[in-house]
């Protein structure tokens, strides 16, 4: 049978799918990539539906400004997020609530310490309250991601939430990012995670060595792979001179950034 | 001519039209439907124009859309003053007092609307990314709106409130302390003749017609509009854990028959009640732990 390669998550699909049915983006256009290298994440058709990891639930996004995510879980399947992001629930969805491991630490970051997880059968809608768009992220086995804080929309069971700190004064003071972000890691299954970017999504893959400054607002996710430091961009002026602080990622890697971004003043 | 029925008014108008005339839908998309039977409302096209009465109302813009009234000669609509965005000099501007001024400053609604007049343009926008629901009102028809929603009414419509019955309380006797997940009021909208009103929803704005006895959970503050006959009660639901005590998630429960318009934009405010002394009349709430002497419901209302 012929098959089509998903040029966001590298699913094989048959050719006769016009999403990929793993991470539903259209198989039918080509990719949007600047001259830079920047590929704008896929922009998911109203109403795609995809499948949830390696379970039989579903998953259905509407929504252009402010999209949602819609689950269809079948019974016993799960999926994890933050209480506030349920819009609405039918009734035989029932919630869990899960501290997580280092919740101390995690509060004293103002990270989520707790998340609650839905479980089938039913179906329950989940959406930031905020303008953006939905990026979905098949994790195989063993793959890991590092996502800016408050940024997941919901991630499937086998999917393992945890964080890392970000070492340096600098980032600490100026990093905008604060002192740990999120790791999600996929054990020993396919898992889904489904993070929502402020304004616009563009994804690069950065070569060994390869580095880039962003805005530190502008951080969305990465590949462990890629390290991230916070420096200091001298703007000059003499006397009473200002500096910038930026996000400085390096490759090999992937990396994620969103276009509406928290912007961190100079001092 | 009404051989088409559009599907977002129920209005029968002219199917070779490129929009309805009656709430500006397009009548050349695609109805998007998700599998639950929620309904995308879709976004009125740029620069397409709804008629009412001699007038009409032309709705630009896709990101913070704005609403551009050209009013004929003794036709007006009322509007509260901050969705003005412009108006012509020769278009007539008035106060009009509302009734019952007390009930609604201790509700945090406007005191005081403003009235336009024909002839002449104004236009109205609120003030976020989202999309403009024009709902077109037979004579003898009301919906049932949140408070923040109304954008703009012609003078066929009346405006009135109900008390939400969403609300739950804390404590008791002076340290009583009353919440309402949805606001004290709603706002009332009833046509005396066929009237237009207009309503700002943020982000992307989805309906859906409950049938007989179906019922749906929505998150409170994502409520737009319902249908008089739809049924509203407070719902407060709590994740089970083994560890600790969760907070309260705010909801109100929806039982139909009827339509409601929800919004994807919603306001998030941190959950920080844990429990509850009285809920509004016949609120329910799911404990899922299943162990109620783990926390503090006083009553025996389950959901069923």
């Amino acid at each position: 049978m012929d098959r089509i390669v998903c040029s966001w998550c590298q699913y094989q699909d048959d050719v006769s799918r016009t999403t990929c049915s793993t991470c539903g983006a259209p198989l039918d256009v080509a990719n949007v990539v600047s001259r830079a290298g920047w590929r704008a994440a896929p922009r998911l058709r109203e109403m795609t539906e995809f499948r949830v990891g390696n379970t039989s639930s579903t998953c259905q996004v509407s929504g252009e400004v402010v999209p949602v995510a819609e689950f269809a879980l079948t019974e016993h399947d799960r999926v994890f997020f933050e209480q506030h992001t349920v819009l609405w629930k039918e009734r035989l969805v029932s919630l869990h609530g899960q501290s997580l491991a280092t919740k101390n630490k995690r509060r004293i970051a103002g990270m989520p310490y707790a998340v609650v997880q839905a479980q089938g059968p039913g179906r329950i809608a989940l959406t930031r309250d905020a303008s953006g768009e939905l990026v979905v992220l098949p994790l195989h086995p063993g793959i890991e991601l590092d996502v800016r804080g408050h940024s997941f929309i919901a991630a499937s069971m086998n999917v393992s939430y945890d964080f890392i700190r970000i070492t340096g004064l600098a980032n600490v003071l100026h990093g905008g990012n604060g002192m740990y972000i999120d790791r999600f890691v996929a054990r020993d299954t396919p898992g889904l995670l489904i993070l929502h970017g402020n304004g616009n999504v563009f994804d690069r893959r950065l070569a060994q060595g390869e580095a880039i400054q962003v805005e530190p607002g502008g951080f969305l996710y990465k590949d462990p792979s890629v390290t991230m430091n916070t420096v200091k961009v001298p703007l000059g002026g003499g006397f009473g001179h200002r500096n910038a602080y930026m996000a400085e990622l390096a490759g090999p890697g992937r990396v994620g950034i969103q276009s509406m971004y928290v912007h961190h003043h100079t001092d | 001519m009404s051989d088409y029925v559009c599907p977002y008014c129920r209005l029968g108008s002219d199917a070779s039209a490129p929009a309805c005339p009656n709430c500006g839908a397009p009548v050349d998309v695609r109805e998007v439907r998700d599998r639950s039977g929620w309904v995308e409302q879709p976004p009125i096209k740029d620069q397409a124009r709804i008629q009412f009465g001699r007038s009409q109302c032309q709705i630009s813009g896709n990101y913070v859309p704005v609403a551009e009234m050209d009013l004929a000669q003794g036709d007006n609509v009322y509007f509260s003053h901050h969705v003005l965005l412009w108006t012509e000099p020769g278009t007539q501007l008035a106060a009009r007092q509302m009734a019952k001024g007390w009930d609604r400053r201790r509700a945090g609604m406007p005191l005081v609307m403003m009235e336009a007049s024909g002839p002449g343009r104004v236009a109205f926008s609120d003030d976020d990314p989202g999309e403009v629901i024009a709902v077109p009102l037979q004579a003898g028809r009301a919906i049932d709106v949140v408070e923040h929603h109304f954008l703009v009414a012609t003078s066929a419509v009346t405006y009135d409130w109900i008390r939400s019955g969403v609300w739950f309380t804390l404590g008791t006797g002076s340290d009583k302390e009353w919440f309402h997940p949805l606001g004290i009021y709603l706002d009332r909208f009833t046509a005396n003749e066929h009237g237009l009103l207009l309503l700002h929803a943020r982000g992307n704005a989805f309906i859906r017609d409950l049938d007989d006895g179906e019922r749906i959970y929505v998150a409170a503050r994502a409520l737009v509009y319902k249908d008089r006959s739809v049924q509203m009660n407070v719902h407060l639901e709590r994740p089970s854990s083994p560890n600790h005590h969760w907070r309260l998630i705010q909801m109100v429960r929806l039982v139909g028959p009827g339509r409601i318009a929800i919004q994807s934009k919603y306001g998030f405010e941190p959950e920080e009640h844990w429990g509850w002394n009285e809920i509004g009349p016949s609120g329910t709430w799911n404990n899922w732990n299943g162990e109620p002497s783990r926390w503090r419901p006083k009553i025996a209302d389950r959901e069923p």
